[in-house]
């Protein structure tokens, strides 16, 4: 059973994860984790030491539990860039910050930390609003480059093929030979896919304006001490590879491309053919994996049916069941995940231990501790 | 110039003057709506989020807002959409007639259609226009207020709304100027006494320790007075905007001074807006069962997790449960699929 310790300031509940009943935590780990992350409240999404609370997190983790690998994301400069408006050396101080904690966790824990940019955001256009179709259109507060479509009628059809802020409707068909998937792979996939030009973005769910947006990146950076990669896909068995001579963090920072990455770095591949990533779920999933994670996670699903009252995982966002084959499942060593991402580290990275903010809309709810596995504690 | 008899702020209106919550002038020597038929963002959810715990449960919806209030709390969690000028948002706002956002609630397989970003008195006509078409398409309406309309507004508001949370935040006069920027809680007590007889109310409170705490005990005796089966929201109170430095309530304090508050007094009270919290079931008001249990995810993430009812009374005592609406929570197909 895996155990979720929530945390919400001076007061903590530990639940099952998968069926959020209370549990009773106890024994050694439990305690080690309810310990610190009680001594370690979430700043918030945009407060200037976001940052610094996961490699602080990860520190104390690495000093407790002698991970090998950690999977950690740094995330303030993409919530503060998309929600802020910031001057340009604003924007750059924050970015600067992101990668400075990177490097004080990199120094003080020893590891060997490989850190990838997932993407660099752009500024953000008029919105689009597709809900005038005939069809149904879903679009997310955290994907808001790609929208589903469905029952789409010929004239919805043919309206977005005018459209001058539509780069792209793709059939289902289209995704599923373009990712080289079966007919069942495609149970998640809208029936449509539309993807919006550059700085457009799909409005619909997100209550604050948006100053910047991720603009999927064909490309992303990786920093070169991991080696050439060709795909984002091709990261876990360069970092797997690596884990058998050094202790090894994996560090996403977000909304960081390729022109303002400082250290040394190699391109990799955001995707396929037309399809980049957003910075979200479905990447940090196919980082994982080292698969394509498109037939399981993509912006246009409507996950809103599956939020019925006996969805599994309460506190797990959308996700209603445990992704299988991530890259914590496949390191036999001690292994981490931290991150201000909030509410799905611990089901993407399947590290024994996932510490990250819960926050929900950008509100700091606290901080939400998985605990996937208690067997490979020493105590400490 | 005329006065504006939407709330209680009776703001001067004309032409070129714009009231407190600029969205309404009067150009035509009338109240009218600067900028009707925009919002902000629509987003599906369930009653729960809002929250509404006994209306509809396990009900998908389709949340809406506009922007703009005639409120000036300082803990407001939508800040950044509510205390702008509206003017300034217009780029960003969506135009949409009340029968394309009933259409798209259709579509989304939404029973009911919840105002809740923002307050719904400063879009008056255009949620009357949306819910003449919502009562139509056999959809529910309900939203989050502050109670601070006048009694016109009020029974405006109590004819559309099929549900209504309205926001007792404090009962002092210097609560009210220091921490809403109003004058009294007056109108929103009569106005509660209002809504209560017309639609079903849930009242919500913001706690925020050592400041409108010790007036827990007052609240309830009017809730009580209201109807005992009034149910009552205490929220952990999130610092946001202008107290977004202060600290975050204690949960164990703020729950030991609720229950206290509330014992014998209320049959429904809950303590929520915070991850994991315990206060989130329905008690059986006969024997303490829990009829209803919910995980609670805090800000607008509380979500249904069982009922446990025959109809609408106990399974163990046989006790009614006060419910609006249907509990099942298998709820409308989606009209396209
Ligand atoms: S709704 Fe209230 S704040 Fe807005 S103009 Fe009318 S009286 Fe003024």
């Amino acid at each position: 059973m895996s155990l979720a310790i929530l945390d919400a300031r001076e007061w903590q509940q530990t639940v099952d994860l998968r069926t959020g009943q209370p549990r009773e935590a106890s024994g050694p780990l439990a305690d080690m984790v309810a310990g610190l992350v009680g001594r370690r409240p979430y700043p918030g999404d945009r407060d200037a030491t976001c940052n610094d609370w996961v490699a602080d997190v990860a520190l104390e983790m690495v000093e407790r539990y002698d991970p090998r690998f950690a999977f950690l994301s740094f995330s303030e400069q993409y919530y503060s860039l998309r929600h802020s408006p910031l001057t340009e050396a604003e924007e750059q101080a924050r970015i600067d910050g992101a990668f400075a904690a990177v490097e004080r966790f990199a120094r003080e824990s020893g590891f060997t930390v490989v850190v990838v940019g997932t993407g660099e955001l752009v500024p953000a256009a008029v919105p689009v609003d597709l809900e005038g179709l005939d069809g149904l259109v879903v679009s997310s507060n955290w994907c808001a480059h790609y929208a589903g479509l469905y029952d789409a009628s010929a004239a919805d059809l043919e309206k977005l093929a005018n459209h001058p802020a539509i780069a792209q409707v793709a059939a289902k068909a289209d995704i599923l030979t373009l990712f080289g998937g079966t007919a069942a792979d495609g149970e998640r996939l809208p029936e449509h896919m539309v993807a919006v030009k550059e700085g457009h973005y799909l409005k619909g769910t997100s209550l604050r304006r948006l100053y910047k947006i991720p603009q999927p990146s064909p490309v992303i950076p990786v920093s070169n001490n991991l080696g050439p990669v060709a795909c984002l896909t091709d990261i876990r068995p360069a970092l797997l590879n690596l884990l058998r001579t050094d202790k090894v963090a994996l560090a996403l920072v977000e909304g960081v491309g390729c022109r303002q990455f400082p250290l040394p770095y190699h391109t990799c591949a955001n995707g396929r053919g037309w399809f980049a990533y957003e910075p979200g779920d479905g990447q940090f999933l196919a980082i994982s994996k080292g698969r394509h994670s498109i037939f399981e996670h993509n912006g246009g699903y409507r996950y809103y049916q599956d939020d019925t009252d006996d969805k599994a995982y309460p506190y797990s966002g959308f996700f209603s069941e445990m992704p299988t084959g991530t890259i914590g499942e496949a390191i036999a060593a001690r292994s981490i995940a931290v991150g201000n991402r909030s509410m799905f580290m611990h089901m993407l990275t399947g590290c024994d231990i996932a510490c990250e903010c819960f926050a929900r809309n950008l509100y700091n709810q606290g901080v939400m501790a998985v605990i996937h596995r208690q067997d490979k504690y020493a105590g400490k | 110039m005329i006065r504006c008899d939407v709330c209680e702020r009776r703001c001067p209106l004309g032409p070129d003057t714009t009231g407190y919550c600029r969205m309404y002038h009067a150009p035509r020597g009338q109240v009218e709506e600067r900028f009707p038929d925009r919002w902000c963002a629509y987003a599906t959810a369930r009653m729960e989020t809002i929250p509404f715990y006994h209306a509809w449960p396990g009900a998908r919806c389709l949340v809406v807002g506009t922007t703009g209030c005639n409120f000036d709390c300082r803990y407001c969690a939508n800040a950044e959409v509510v205390k702008v000028d509206p003017a300034g948002q217009q780029d960003v706002m969506l135009d949409v007639s009340p029968e394309d956002l009933v259409a798209v609630a259709r579509k989304r397989g939404c029973r009911a259609i919840v105002f809740s970003v923002n307050e719904p008195t400063v879009s008056l006509p255009t949620l009357e226009r949306v819910a003449a078409v919502a009562k139509t398409a056999g959809l529910v309406m309900g939203c989050l207020t502050n109670g601070y309309a006048t009694p016109e507004g009020t029974a405006r508001l109590g004819a559309i709304f099929d549900c209504v949370n309205v926001s007792l935040k404090g009962l002092s006069p210097q609560f009210c100027r220091n921490y809403l920027g109003v004058p009294d809680v007056g109108p929103i007590l009569r106005n509660i006494q209002a809504l209560a007889r017309t639609t079903h109310v849930e009242v919500t409170t913001p706690v925020i320790e050592g400041v409108n705490s010790h007036e827990l005990g007052e609240m309830v005796d009017f809730l009580a007075g209201v109807g005992p089966d009034v149910a009552w929201h205490a929220f952990r109170l999130l610092p946001e905007y202008k107290m977004r430095q202060e600290d975050y309530p204690s949960v164990a304090a703020v729950g030991a001074q609720v229950e206290a508050a509330a014992r014998g007094k209320l049959n429904y009270v809950y303590f929520h807006n915070f991850i994991g919290s315990r206060w989130v079931n329905t008690l059986c008001p006969g024997c303490g069962e829990a009829v209803i249990e919910r995980h609670s995810l805090g800000c607008g993430g509380d979500r249904l997790q069982a009922v446990h009812l025959d109809g609408t009374a106990c399974p163990r005592c046989g006790a009614a449960v006060a419910l609006r609406g249907d509990p099942d929570p298998a709820t409308a197909k989606e009209a396209c699929s």
